[in-house]
């Protein structure tokens, strides 16, 4: 059940004559107005005002009540929300108000210079005369209205209620509200409100507790839950269960009927476009043109390397010709023919030669490891190849000392290689022997084996991802590592983090006192410190992690179910849970306990925070506070309880309320909970047909008698119902 | 105006025949609106009740007392009872799940679930 809006302007106004009052129910959550003596309200719309800015022309326009959601997008509404004149159930905001009756009356088809009608409008219980007089001046001043009466909500539903033989002359009106919960006690027709008692909760917290919990089970739907909408549900689905501890029980164990009272709503929602899977010839097409992309490359390579080779050919013959020709040539004509051809000597042509010779065979892929082997048969005949090592200085000439040098060099070098060579083939020795003994330990208890190669992995991993943690984090161990550092000070490691200190510290530490930077030499340390190049204190290629990488390949030969832990990194991507593809279940708002849970706060205030007792106890605390008490009036009170107002519509209402007040009353007295016929409109419709009363003129009051009496008297202003 | 808007009359008019002082005559552009309406806590105050006998009603002595029935504590998250209540977050769950829903729960929700029954952590 939707909100229904009734706001077609009336055409009629005119036919009525004067002394017809115009009956205005003003609730918190909807207005309705119309005339006296009929069954239905004219105009029924919100109790809110929105002043949005019209987006073509700019003006801030006021727009009352609720309109067609497809015309607002004319409508700038993100400066103001609607706005409503109430605070509490109390009218405070008298410029809204006035907005909202000159909507109302607009829309009655008033069109005189003034509202020359009497007007009957309902306020709360006990109004604060404060709002009663502000009320009145607006009416008499703006409207021109000749007289006013006010009357409350509740007691004109109670006595329409009672004319239709719903309630007795005596009972209870329970009026669960919008923004209030009242009792009213009435005897011998009338409203005793020293009886009566408050609770602030109604509708209005019902809604907005439901709203609250579904945006927090539902975050990312938060935006769907418009106040509308969850209005809307709560019509629809809320309801009150016999008893909630074991309503929520069912839940709990998640029984067969907790399950048929589980309500979904299905979010708007599209499938994404399954992933098709490509055809074989789409396949074969792509694996063909990847095939001719990489032939064409080889192809290219493949000229590349013969136009090379063909170039190499080509001056390797030219410097091959040029010394045959050298050799053909004179002695002392030698320099002459050098010069021309370009180069030095002869023997730079022969290097050429060679450097042509040996390129030439590189491009045409021939081994060219001979080069290394020849070194290392070199290497067996050291001293013949370095023969003046061992040959002492003073015996040789100057020359001969700079090329001792250089062969005492190269010596050095080549033993240097020959000792690395030596140490890794010891290490593989060391490998093999190694793996041998694991191989043993494997075969002679392969469970225990394994075991003890996970419980290795797992010690090495934790080892390494912690110290890992120790870098990104700098030490913070927050718990929940994985959501990777958030803030400032996490981000950064312990070096960076003293680096930032140090400049900071630099930056700002001057004018106090004498400066004595430079003064002693470990000053100047401090840009060591603070240059950036200091900060990546890695200790090398990690120990660890080789062991790590050499376990988990052993593991993955013995074990063929072991899969290695991915890295700290990939794990973090792969936690996303926005990667898993969306489904229909995502989109799907579910309602269970909250169904019974959102209206329960009606009979428990204190599930959110409001301290005060609830619909059940409130009738205990009505009858106990009543002047004149006696047996007989407080059953005649409990025989005759009337639930009305628009909270009182939600299924199980009124056997919980019977079940709530029987636990209250002595043993055996009379209980009867009946609902108003219309416990939303039943209010006007009282006040319609109260204000039809000839005696009615009785109980109004105009500008004159409100002026003359004064405050106090409105004040004590109060209606009598019986007429 | 958009004629579909015009057509709805949706936006009020400014000037009403009905009406012996206009809205614009009344509220001025350019003058503060709204601000000088008196909050129900200040009409209250300034309604001095206590200045009248105390068993004549009034808005504020009409108010329910608190309830006389031990409190239902019910889980914060799911709505079950809740026998148990978590001392780190203020939270009142009803089982080992929840539980575990909670711990897991950045505080900003935490304290929205705090707010829902006025126990949040107020700021000031």
């Amino acid at each position: 059940m939707p909100f229904i809006s009734r706001i077609q302007r009336q055409s009629d106004y005119n036919l009525f004559s004067s002394s017809t009052p115009i009956v205005i129910d003003n609730g918190s959550s909807y207005f309705r107005i119309g005339w006296a003596g009929e069954t239905d309200p004219r105009v029924v719309f919100r109790n809110i005002v929105q002043r949005p800015r019209h987006k073509a022309t700019g003006e801030t326009v006021s727009i009352v009540g609720d309109h067609d959601p497809a015309l607002m997008k004319y409508f700038d509404c993100t400066r103001s929300g609607p706005r409503s004149a109430f605070d509490s159930n109390v009218v405070y905001q008298f410029e809204i108000m006035e907005y909202i009756f000159d909507f109302a009356f607009d829309r009655l088809g008033a069109n005189g210079s003034e509202i020359d009608h009497p007007v009957l409008i309902t306020e709360c219980v006990c109004n604060p005369v404060q709002s009663r007089s502000k009320m009145a001046e607006l009416l008499f001043e703006t409207y021109g209205v000749p007289s006013i009466a006010y009357g409350v909500d509740a007691a004109f539903s109670y006595k329409y209620n009672e004319q239709h033989g719903v309630c007795d002359r005596d009972g209870l009106a329970i009026c669960p509200g919008f923004t209030a919960t009242h009792v009213i006690p009435f005897i011998d027709g009338e409203p005793v409100y020293r009886g009566c008692c408050r609770t602030n909760i109604g509708g209005y917290h019902v809604t907005d507790y439901l709203k609250q919990l579904l945006s927090l089970k539902y975050p990312h739907h938060m935006a769907r839950f418009t106040w509308e909408k969850v209005e809307d549900l709560k019509m629809e689905h809320c309801y009150i269960a016999p008893d909630y501890v074991s309503e929520a029980q069912l839940f709990q164990k998640g029984a067969k009927e907790a399950e048929d009272k589980t309500r979904c709503w299905q979010l708007p929602w599209i499938p994404p476009p399954a992933e098709e899977r490509p055809s074989e010839e789409e396949i074969a097409r792509k694996a063909a043109i990847k095939e001719k992309q990489g032939q064409r490359l080889r192809d290219m390579a493949e000229a590349k390397r013969q136009s090379r080779i063909n170039e190499l050919d080509n001056e390797l013959r030219g410097l091959e010709f040029l010394l045959t020709q050298l050799e053909k040539v004179e002695e002392c004509d030698e320099a002459s023919f050098l010069s021309k051809t370009g180069y030095i000597s002869k023997q730079e042509i022969e290097s050429a030669l060679m450097k042509v010779t040996q390129s030439l065979r590189k491009a045409k892929g021939e081994p060219k490891g001979d080069q290394a082997e020849i070194d290392e048969k070199t290497d067996l005949s050291a001293n013949e190849k370095f023969p003046l090592i061992n040959v002492p200085d003073n015996l040789l000439t100057p020359d001969q000392v700079k090329e001792k040098k250089r062969q005492l060099f190269l010596k050095t070098t080549s033993e240097g290689r020959q000792r690395a060579r030596q140490k890794r083939h010891e290490e593989e020795l060391e490998r093999e022997r190694r793996n041998q003994l694991d191989e043993v330990k494997r075969l002679e208890n392969p469970e225990l084996y394994r075991e003890g190669l996970h419980a290795k992995y797992k010690e090495l991993f934790e080892k390494i991802e912690q110290r890992k943690r120790l870098k990104t984090n700098g030490g913070h161990t927050n718990g929940n590592n994985l959501s990777g550092g958030v803030g400032r000070g996490e981000r950064l490691n312990a070096a960076q983090r003293e680096r930032m200190r140090l400049l900071t510290t630099a930056a700002f530490d001057r004018g106090k006192g004498e400066d004595t930077f430079g003064a002693r030499d470990e000053d100047w340390q401090l840009y060591k410190l603070m240059s950036k190049d200091n900060d990546d204190d890695d200790d090398g290629p990690d120990e660890d992690e080789a062991e790590l990488t050499r376990i988990s390949s052993r593991l993955q030969e013995v074990d063929p179910t072991f899969v290695p832990k991915p890295e700290i990194g990939t794990l973090q991507s792969t936690e996303m849970p926005r990667l898993r593809p969306l489904t229909k279940e995502d989109f799907q708002v579910v309602f269970g306990v909250e169904r019974f849970r959102c209206p329960e706060i009606l009979f428990h205030p204190n599930w959110i925070g409001i301290d005060q007792a609830g619909l059940d106890e409130m009738a205990g605390v009505s009858i106990r506070r009543l002047p004149s008490r006696g047996q007989s009036v407080e059953e005649r009170l409990t025989n005759s309880i009337l639930m009305t107002g628009g909270s009182s519509l939600f299924p199980g209402m009124s056997e919980r309320l019977e079940a709530g007040i029987r636990m209250i009353r002595p043993c055996g007295s009379p209980i009867r909970v009946a609902r108003a016929m219309d416990p939303i409109l039943d209010a006007w419709r009282g006040a319609a047909a109260y204000a039809a009363a000839p005696l009615f003129s009785t109980q109004t009051f105009s500008r004159m008698d409100y002026e003359e009496k004064g405050e106090d008297w409105l004040r004590r202003y109060q209606l009598r119902y019986t007429l | 105006m958009e004629p579909e808007v015009i057509q709805a009359e949706m936006v009020l008019p400014t000037h009403l025949s009905f009406k012996r002082i206009q809205m614009y005559e009344k509220y001025p552009k350019g003058q503060s609106r709204g601000r000088h309406w008196k909050h129900l806590k200040q009409i209250i105050q300034a309604e001095n009740y206590q200045n009248y006998p105390p068993d004549e009603p009034n808005y504020v002595n009409i108010e329910s007392p608190p309830s006389m029935h031990p409190c239902k504590r019910i889980c914060d998250i799911t709505g079950y009872e809740a026998p148990y209540y978590d001392p780190r977050t203020n939270l009142r769950y009803a089982n080992t799940d929840v539980f575990k829903q909670i711990r897991s729960l950045p505080n900003e929700y935490v304290q929205r679930y705090l707010a829902l029954r006025n126990a949040a952590v107020v700021l000031k």
